[in-house]
């Protein structure tokens, strides 16, 4: 078994640092969310910052914040996950390509621009000379990393991983995807974003990192049972298929489950399949849907996951999260001393990306 | 030269990105690397775009490198050099 020892979360809610949970969600107009950041100088080296991009920023301080928490000075390993990388740094980089007629190409830039830089500041930043890798794969990014560093701590019993999801956004990326039809054209607020029939979904980013470890401990957020992913099903049936073939893999079966959290981006296409799903497999658990917190990006697992692990560490599901279906089994807020009131013990995870990658991921409390 | 080494001062800060370090605040002598400024290698690829760029100056021996970049004014004396040359 494998437990979430401490987790750091920059994303467009306040989620970093000592904030409380979710108690006062930030609602946003338009179809783009960024991260609400926090002062990096108290973080990070003045030295170091100085060639740091946002995104970089965003996942050291995240990750910092974790270790932190976790009191693990340098973990075993870094499993990073990124489907877009450095985006800020990369367009800085091809500006300049073009500009200066691919002459007299500034280094920083480009240096800073390859995807595995967060994962290797985190590693320069704490001198950890131990196992670094970072995962490229569109929507299964930041699944692809935590299954690294789950297999990681199987083979390894004993050690400590750090694993994290990053990706931002930036006018440019923002641009191009509007573009491409992704986006919603008028939005009000995102409370609105699951209000009825849209075409398009918001955007979002954010960097969210967990410290993994194969022993529990009294601090633990959540026991991390299983994860799978699987790409493009032809039909709902097939993702149905796949949903159970899961379950039965993790030896339960839908009753067991309290809650779902659920990728839907208020897209009518991509929610198509999730309303089909609550009306079959998952018809008696209760919902709850997070894009709306944090807007959609290819690593937006990680903060479901952060989510998760918040609800099953608290016993609490926040007010801004809103539960569709039954009501979960009833939860109180924990008091100073007082053990946590019976919320939802086991919860599974569910998210698509564009309707490509699909992902699961099961969660229990402690 | 003081102009030069002014105009150099702006640059580097630019072009380092120094945040919280004023133009006026580095030494005509302050050596760039190791101590006073504390540059590493990364900058030193900066400073040599910054010669290209700006000066149109490309160092030819790369075993000059370290007494060009030594300080403010060692590299205003390079350019103010070379510049004559061309």
């Amino acid at each position: 078994m494998l437990y979430i020892r401490a987790t750091g979360s920059i994303s467009p809610q306040k989620t970093f640092g000592q904030a409380p949970f979710l108690t006062d969600p930030v609602e946003y107009t338009g179809n783009r969310l960024n991260c609400i950041e926090p002062d990096y100088k108290e973080i990070i080296d003045g030295k170091l910052i100085r060639r740091m991009s946002r995104i970089i920023k965003m996942g050291v301080a995240a990750a910092m914040e974790c270790l932190k928490e976790a009191a693990v000075t340098v973990p075993d390993a870094i499993v990073t996950g990124t489907a877009y990388g450095c985006l800020q740094d990369t367009e800085v980089f091809l500006k300049r390509i073009v500009e200066n007629k691919e002459e007299m190409l500034t280094p920083t830039a480009f240096i800073q621009s390859t995807h595995n830089t967060v994962g290797a500041q985190i590693a320069l930043m704490l001198q950890c000379h131990h196992y670094n890798n970072t995962f490229v794969h569109r929507g299964f990014s930041f699944e692809s990393a935590l299954l690294d560093g789950m297999t990681l701590l199987l083979e390894n019993p004993g050690t400590r991983v750090l694993v994290g999801g990053v990706d931002e956004i930036t006018d440019t990326s923002h641009a191009i995807l509007s573009r491409l039809g992704l986006y919603r054209q008028e939005l009000h607020s995102t409370r609105e974003l699951f209000a009825g029939p849209s075409k398009g979904t918001v955007a979002g980013e954010g960097a969210a990192f967990f410290l993994l470890a194969d022993n529990p401990s009294e601090t633990d957020y959540a026991r991390l049972e299983g994860i799978t992913t699987f790409y493009h099903p032809r039909t709902i049936i097939a993702t149905e298929e796949a949903i159970s073939s899961f379950l039965a893999s993790q030896q339960i079966k839908t009753g067991d489950i309290d809650l779902i959290i659920t990728g839907r981006n208020g897209d009518e296409k991509n929610d198509a399949g999730y309303l089909s799903l609550a009306a079959s497999v998952f018809s008696d658990i209760p919902a709850v849907n997070y894009k709306d917190l944090c807007g959609e990006y290819p690593t937006s697992t990680a903060f479901a996951l952060w989510l998760a692990a918040n609800i099953l560490k608290t016993g609490r599901l926040p007010a801004a999260v809103k539960v569709s279906g039954q009501p979960p089994l009833q939860s109180r807020q924990t008091g100073s001393g007082e053990k946590p009131g019976r919320g939802p013990q086991r919860i599974l995870i569910y998210n698509n990306y564009l309707n490509r990658h699909h992902s699961l991921l099961l969660v229990s409390a402690c | 030269m003081d102009k030069l080494m002014a105009d150099l001062k702006v640059q580097i800060v630019d072009q380092l990105n120094l945040q919280d370090l004023k133009p006026e605040d580095i030494g005509d002598d302050q050596p760039l690397f190791v101590e006073g400024l504390g540059l590493d290698s990364i900058d030193a690829l900066e400073l040599i775009v910054l010669l290209q760029q700006n000066y149109k100056i490309k160092i030819s021996n790369a075993e000059d490198g370290p007494k060009v970049f030594r300080s403010v004014r060692t590299m205003a004396e390079y350019i103010t050099a070379h510049q004559q040359q061309a």
